[in-house]
């Protein structure tokens, strides 16, 4: 026996049918002229964005459209800090939002398959034969909020200040001027290694970094006048001059590079005006 | 007289390729009907994205089958082929470029497909399977974004790809093993990016093409829907005191008698 649900929709469709069989049009030439058009727009817009990026990038230097590949794939870097394609970034945020050894899993699989299984099982547990969106507010309202997190996850997981150690390496220069280290050659190769070893993954500095596990903004850490040995002990272990830090240990840098950056580090006595 | 049944059999000469076709095949029998039947005379410019998703596919499947000719996927030629390909090869780079950029299309055009069935409730009776089929499409699309994403062999491809397969490793049961197949390695090296390349270009498109087949052939089943806040929309309700012969005799009688 079929349901009063089932014998409506039967019903609809057997209604459906008998109304495109009269009033409807044939596919060819109506409908697949639509659809000719816009495939045609869509093989244009990818031709556009193969010349847009061919044209205004060299090999490894970006143009609008970001670099034709980056530097060969080492895996003797540690201090790369990893991107995945756009449509990965709200996974990449939402990464950033579950960071604890305890919660990691909801962000990376949690939540993920949660709303991944809600997505395929939608016809089963939408059950109404309402189709006009207005009529369907809980569904309406649910499709928004997706939507917009999706939107604000993809978008901060884009201009996330986590970035790339050769993207950082290019805001040395204007630190050395705000910071009045120019002169100090030392310090300038101790930010260009500051800068590249990934310490920006939790740090701040001059608003480049991420505010991550608590660690401090260092714009102004040279006024603090803790002296270069104090930081090159803190880098090589840093829970022996501040317990229960979270930060790595930096020995492996070398003690002629982490001297370099302990220099760049007091020197830093925040921006000069 | 004479020029007509010159006519007629210039006709059946040019159609009988065809009719000879159909008879062993049915297959221009099936393509008239592909191309006449009907479709609601209310679609919507929205119900061109599946059409629009396609191409992009095809654009991907097409300039493929040409890097794969050129492309070495072996981490000590693997990024040499792509600057091969990008600066010396003959419209490489136009090649590789909308591979690369065809990608994101695709994705966010199985994204704006996906909101406008959404949109049109669609995916109710009798296209639920249909719905199931096109969330598997999105999730292989994305399983393509990251499989090809690793071929480059730059530093980018690589480090994304050591987070994304830590990223499997976290899943509870069978994360660790999901791992340690993507990985096929103590890390990730030669074993990896074969193993990526044979999934980018084999297994996962052949699963794209079969479901893409399913999908259509149930789209062409069961039709498509008209949009809901059409006036005209195919299954709409009929008006239901729609009066016939017999009930307007009835409803006229006590008139008559008043007029007599």
């Amino acid at each position: 026996m079929a349901s009063k649900r089932q014998q409506e929709y039967r019903a609809q469709h057997k209604r459906y049918k008998e109304d495109v069989a009269k009033e409807g049009k044939p596919f060819f030439p109506y409908a697949i002229y639509h659809d000719t058009i816009m495939s045609l727009v869509v093989v244009v817009v990818i031709i556009g964005l193969a010349v847009i990026w061919k044209y205004t990038a060299d090999g490894t230097e970006a143009g609008m459209l970001g670099p034709l590949y980056e530097a060969k794939a080492d895996p003797g870097t540690t201090n790369f800090v990893p991107r995945p394609d756009w449509f990965f970034y709200f996974l990449f945020y939402l990464l950033r939002i579950f960071k604890w050894p305890e919660t990691v899993v909801l962000g990376t699989v949690g939540i993920p398959t949660l709303l991944l299984v809600l997505l395929m099982t939608l016809p089963f547990y939408d059950r109404r034969p309402e189709r006009a969106v207005l009529r369907r507010p809980v569904a309406f309202v649910a499709a928004i909020l997706v939507v917009i997190s999706m939107g604000v996850l993809t978008w901060k997981g884009a201009t996330a200040k986590e970035s790339l150690g050769s993207e950082t390496l290019s805001l040395v220069p204007g630190w050395a001027e705000q910071e009045g280290f120019a002169g100090n050659p030392v310090a300038v190769e101790g930010a260009g290694l500051f800068a590249e070893s990934g310490c920006l993954n939790c740090h701040v500095y001059l608003g480049a970094g991420a505010q991550n596990l608590g660690a401090p903004d260092l714009s102004a850490e040279g006024a603090k006048g803790r002296g270069i040995e104090w930081q090159v002990a803190h880098l090589k272990n840093p829970s022996s001059k501040t317990p229960g830090s979270q930060m790595p240990s930096f020995a492996s840098l070398g003690e002629e590079n982490l001297i370099k950056i302990a220099t760049f580090l007091e020197a830093s006595k925040g921006p000069v005006k | 007289m004479a020029k007509s049944a010159r006519q007629a059999q210039i006709e059946k000469a040019a159609l009988y390729p065809l009719d000879w076709t159909e008879e062993r095949t049915g297959l221009v029998g099936y393509t008239k009907w592909f191309l006449f039947r009907h479709v609601p005379r209310d679609v919507n410019w929205m119900q061109t994205l599946g059409a629009a998703t396609l191409t992009a596919f095809l654009v991907q499947a097409i300039t493929g089958v040409f890097l794969a000719m050129y492309y070495k996927p072996d981490p000590n030629s693997a990024y040499e082929s792509i600057q091969n390909i990008s600066n010396e090869v003959t419209l490489g780079w136009l090649v590789r470029g909308m591979h690369k950029w065809g990608a994101s299309l695709f994705i966010i055009l199985m994204f704006l497909h996906m909101a406008r069935t959404f949109l049109f409730g669609a995916y109710k009776y009798p296209r639920e399977l249909n719905w199931v089929i096109g969330v598997l499409l999105l999730v292989a699309g994305m399983a393509e974004g990251f499989t090809g994403y690793l071929l480059p062999w730059d530093q980018t491809a690589y480090w994304a790809t050591v987070v994304g397969i830590n990223i499997n490793a976290t899943a509870p049961f069978a994360g660790p093993f999901i791992a340690q197949f993507l990985q096929g390695g103590a890390q990730i090296g030669p074993d990896t990016l074969a193993k990526f390349y044979s999934l980018h270009m084999l297994v996962i498109p052949g699963g794209i093409m079969a479901m893409i087949g399913l999908h259509m052939y149930l789209v062409l089943r069961l039709g498509v829907t008209s949009p809901p806040w059409s006036k005209t929309a195919a299954g709409r309700p009929r008006p239901d005191a729609e009066p016939t012969g017999d009930r307007t005799g009835l409803t006229r009688e006590p008139s008559s008698e008043e007029t007599s």
